[in-house]
């Protein structure tokens, strides 16, 4: 069971990790809370000598979800320019003109 | 006296205007559009909503628009850009023409209400598909998606009483909607650069399945004469999220 737990945990630590570099935003939470979840059930479950990787997990997995959190707070969003929607808009209105102007009156 | 009667006349109708709401030309609203991931509200679009007027040769118009736009970030995941537009009469806000363009990850829709009284000349177009065309019937008073919200805006909710109901019927995806809208009392938001606001607590409940619970759906209008939507917050199938207001402008 311990051993299972580990292998959880290791393997949602591996994933937190990933989706924190990726611009994930907090989805990469998900991975991050079950590995700590999975991380301390194993750790409950380990004596002092077995907790030397478990204790380099926790702290991986600690230290992302840290990142991520501080990523989500401190950033800000922007929406980049993008000039095929501004032609898409323009584009839309010269046509709504001419539906009024003809299909309407 | 005629041009003093005339003066009277006219300033009665534009304070009548004013009282029951009048949307004005040049308005507009920037929303943070956010939505629940693990738990937290993530940010992932920007929502603008705006009018102006459209002059034809015989009419003029509202041109009622809503932008959503995904974050520069989502953009190579999930790139959505969507456009929702009406064109209603600028008193009554009825629709004479509805446009739809999305496109969400690449898939693409256009859609098209030309409305005149009761009938309308719908015409779609999906991605990679041919351009369909249809005509069928609506009611009289029934409203868009997008001239809807303004519509709601014009309510007297200073007059209705907590629980109090009020119908719509909006048309979306060739379909008639029964929409009800419930007031649910008062409650102070944030209202992005207006400060806080003592706001209206609207629900809004259609028949429809995109639309899920009950009472989930919400907008807070500020309780003042201009009504802006401060706050919305929605219940789909697949999650929940919020638009809230950053910035508002032409009020």
């Amino acid at each position: 069971m311990r051993k299972l737990f580990l292998i959880l945990a290791i393997v949602f630590t591996v994933l937190g990790v990933l989706f924190t570099f990726l611009p994930l935003d907090t989805i990469a939470l998900a991975p991050l809370f079950l590995a700590l979840i999975f991380g301390v059930f194993a750790y409950t479950k380990s004596d002092s000598v077995q907790r030397k990787t478990l204790n380099i997990v926790l702290i991986i997995a600690f230290v992302a979800t840290i990142a991520v959190v501080s990523k989500h707070f401190l950033t800000t969003d922007e929406v980049s320019v993008d000039s095929n929607f501004e032609k898409t808009k323009v584009e839309s209105q010269k046509e709504a003109q001419k539906t009024l102007e003809e299909d309407l009156e | 006296m005629k041009k003093l009667n005339f003066v009277k006349v006219v300033l009665f109708l534009s304070l009548s205007n004013l009282a029951v709401g009048q949307i004005k030309s040049g308005e507009k609203f920037v929303y943070v559009g956010s939505y629940n991931m693990s738990g937290l509200m993530t940010q992932l679009a920007q929502i603008s909503l705006s009018t102006n007027t459209i002059s034809t040769s015989k009419n003029s118009y509202l041109h009622l628009s809503c932008e959503l736009a995904t974050y520069s970030k989502w953009d190579k995941f999930f790139k959505m850009r969507d456009l929702y537009e009406s064109y209603v009469d600028p008193i009554t806000l009825m629709p004479s023409l509805y446009k739809r363009s999305i496109d969400e990850g690449g898939w693409t829709k256009k859609e098209k209400y030309v409305i005149k009284g009761t009938s309308v000349a719908s015409t779609a177009q999906k991605r990679n598909k041919p351009e369909t065309k249809n005509k069928f019937s609506i009611g009289t008073s029934t409203q868009d998606v997008v001239s809807l919200l303004y519509k709601v805006r014009t309510v007297d909710f200073s007059k209705m009483s907590a629980g109090q109901t009020k119908a719509f019927v909006i048309v979306f995806d060739e379909k008639q909607i029964p929409v009800q809208v419930k007031f649910m009392g008062t409650e102070t938001v944030n209202a992005g650069n207006l400060g806080s606001k003592s706001c209206y607590k609207i629900s809004i409940d259609a028949k429809t399945n995109v639309l899920k619970g009950k009472d989930k759906n919400l907008i807070w209008l500020t309780a003042d004469q201009n009504k802006v939507p401060a706050l919305m917050k929605f219940s789909i199938p697949v999650g929940t999220g919020q638009l809230t207001l950053t910035s508002a402008s032409g009020i």
